[in-house]
């Protein structure tokens, strides 16, 4: 949260009507000024940000640097593309503009967007350089557009003579696929020596540089609080979908008779309507494929029956709390193991109640279908032991009162 | 106006007079064309520790000999009298510019500007010379700016020390108190006359 005065410098020069950077150079220029000033003068309420041209007719001043965004934004339209790029007597002015700002405690940074060939020698640009260093004035320089031999090398040569203490930085944007904003949004330019990104929650898709969510615990504690526990779920969720993965896996090497095809075709369907349910925004779609592979596997093989809808089971727990996948998770150990487990057993009785339900609300189900009627079965099969075991203790606790 | 010292130092207590650094705002102190920032602020020290060559010192950048250096107070201070150590070889400035309450300079205002006063500054290694002011111009300080705009020869200028002689005054210039804002006007705060019953008679 530097207290800084920028003055950016535009390049309107005959080179920006090119087409390399979507949509055109001067575009993608703007759009990255536009966001640097909304940067600015979101990390600190008291930064001044002015705008100059450095070609055209001669440098212009469009704002001194003032901390009104709106003022910047809209000098930014009706800009005329056209003549030639004069570097040094546009830093020249920028030093004089920085100068006179109002508050004298602010830093003086300049930042250049050189998108057209340099046509001073190296010499010229060091002694502005050392000039502006003298005065303790930071430059960045954004070096895009047209990729002369020696332009790299000037601007670096220019930024040596600058640079004290790092508070100086280039950056070299090819052209490519990636908006010229979005690279220059992670670099220093932006997040200036790692301080200032902090507080900026920007437009763009990155965000916040220091706080995990891109918002500050102390501006916004509640948000903050809701994005950090939506995440813990986010991490529990996919850590229990892993232990599914690797249950269903072990599962698979099984390998038990299988009852009936209606199964598979229970297991398909349930899976693809789990799948298509889970469109859920917390939903991670590479655990869905996972799960979605797996159940083509199974079925190309022949899944066991029991752990075929166990797995059932599972993938519908997809779209249920974390609790009760968690549930279903130690109810699977347990039923390997083989102990038995009252809480668990109602769980998964529980589950049984809703897998049918499920099961009928599913298209192309039949509840009466005798190899699902078989398949309930079976389950029931299995909680009617553990049933009768808490019958049995159930009474002997009345009897006991 | 240089003068040396005609006694020594065991028997005049000479640290207590050059006691003004105790006055200086450190944190503000700042200096243009410095090489490594914020090493302006080493050279203000106590007077016995102004022969010690061994820690930080104030060195302007390679090939530019010229030093701005930005010191304000937090009171003002009458000055009467500047100490300047500088390096070896002619490293040592060659001449002072002195400014005034004047916030924000650079060098082109520092050239362009009337200094308050000017002195030819000599080589000054043993710490003994003190360069007196014009004590009637430098009462009321609240800061001070010093050029120093080229050196004795050679390629940078470097200081080691920077001493003031004088008197603080408990006053400070423009000083704007503590400002409570209210964000909700609370009425417990405001009781006007009449609700007091002050300045009223009473009937009945």
């Amino acid at each position: 949260m530097v207290l800084e005065a920028t003055m950016i410098c535009i390049d309107n020069s005959e080179w920006m009507r090119n087409g390399d950077y979507t949509p055109s150079r001067f575009q993608a220029q703007a759009d990255a000024v536009n966001l640097i000033c909304g940067a600015k003068t979101q990390s600190n309420p008291e930064n001044t940000v002015g705008i100059l041209t450095m070609a055209g007719k001669g440098v212009r001043v469009l704002t001194t640097p003032t901390t009104d965004l709106g003022k910047l934004l809209a000098c930014m339209h009706g800009l005329e593309i056209g003549g030639e790029l004069n570097i040094a007597s546009a830093i020249q002015i920028a030093q004089l503009a920085l100068k006179h700002r109002q508050n004298k405690n602010q830093r003086q940074r300049i930042i250049v967007f050189a998108g057209s060939p340099i046509k001073y020698d190296k010499k010229m640009l060091e002694s502005i350089g050392k000039k502006l260093k003298k005065s303790s004035v930071s430059l960045d320089i954004v070096d895009f557009g047209e990729e002369d031999e020696g332009k790299p090398e000037k601007l670096e040569a220019l930024l040596t003579a600058v640079n004290n203490n790092d508070s100086s930085h280039i950056v070299h944007i090819p052209p490519g696929p990636n908006a010229l904003s979005d690279v220059l949004i992670s670099t220093p330019v932006f997040t200036g020596d790692g301080e200032g990104g902090s507080g900026f929650v920007a437009a763009g898709p990155a965000a916040g540089g220091d706080y995990d969510f891109g918002v500050d615990p102390n501006i916004d504690p509640e948000l903050a609080l809701a994005l950090r526990v939506s995440m813990e779920e986010e991490r529990a969720r996919q850590e229990a979908a892993a232990k599914r993965a690797a249950e269903v896996a072990s599962s698979q090497n099984q390998g038990d008779e299988q009852s009936s095809k209606s199964q598979d075709t229970t297991m398909a369907d349930t899976t693809g309507a789990s799948a298509a349910v889970a469109t859920d925004a917390a939903e991670p779609m590479s655990e869905v494929d996972a799960l979605l592979q797996q159940a083509i596997a199974l079925s190309m093989q022949t899944p066991a029956s029991d752990s075929a809808v166990r797995d059932t089971d599972m993938s519908e727990a997809n779209n249920e709390d974390q609790d009760l996948a968690a549930a279903l998770q130690m109810s699977m150990q347990e039923g390997e193991k083989d102990s038995s487990g009252q809480m668990d057993m109602s769980e998964v009785l529980e589950d049984q109640a809703f897998v049918s339900s499920v099961l009928a609300s599913l298209p192309g189900v039949d509840p009466n279908d005798p190899s699902v009627k078989d398949l309930l079965a079976s389950l029931h099969g299995k909680s009617e032991s553990s049933d009768q075991k808490k019958d049995e203790e159930k009474a002997a606790k009345d009897d006991e009162k | 106006m240089a003068c040396t010292h005609d006694h020594s130092c065991e028997e005049h207590d000479c640290s207590s007079e050059w006691s003004l650094y105790k006055h200086i705002d450190l944190p503000k102190v700042s200096a243009l064309n410095e090489a490594v920032p914020g090493s302006v602020k080493s050279v203000f020290k106590a007077w016995e520790h102004r022969l010690d060559f061994s820690g930080e010192l104030l060195r302007s950048n390679d090939g530019d000999t010229e030093l701005l250096v930005f010191v304000p107070f937090t009171s003002d201070v009458k000055i009467k009298s500047i100490s300047i150590v500088g390096g070896p070889e002619r490293t040592s400035p060659a001449r002072m510019r002195a400014f005034i309450n004047r916030e924000g300079m650079d060098f082109s205002d520092a050239q362009d500007m009337q200094a308050v006063q000017e002195w030819e500054l000599v080589e000054n290694l043993q710490g003994v010379l003190e360069f007196q002011t014009r004590y009637a111009k430098f009462q009321g300080v609240s800061s001070i700016t010093l050029h120093f705009p080229g050196n004795l020869g050679g390629t940078t200028t470097q200081i080691h020390y920077i001493g003031f002689k004088g008197e603080a005054t408990k006053l400070k210039r423009d000083t704007v108190g503590t400002i409570v804002y209210e964000l909700r006007p609370n009425p417990a705060d405001h009781k006007t006359k009449a609700e007091t019953g002050a300045g009223l008679s009473h009937v009945g």
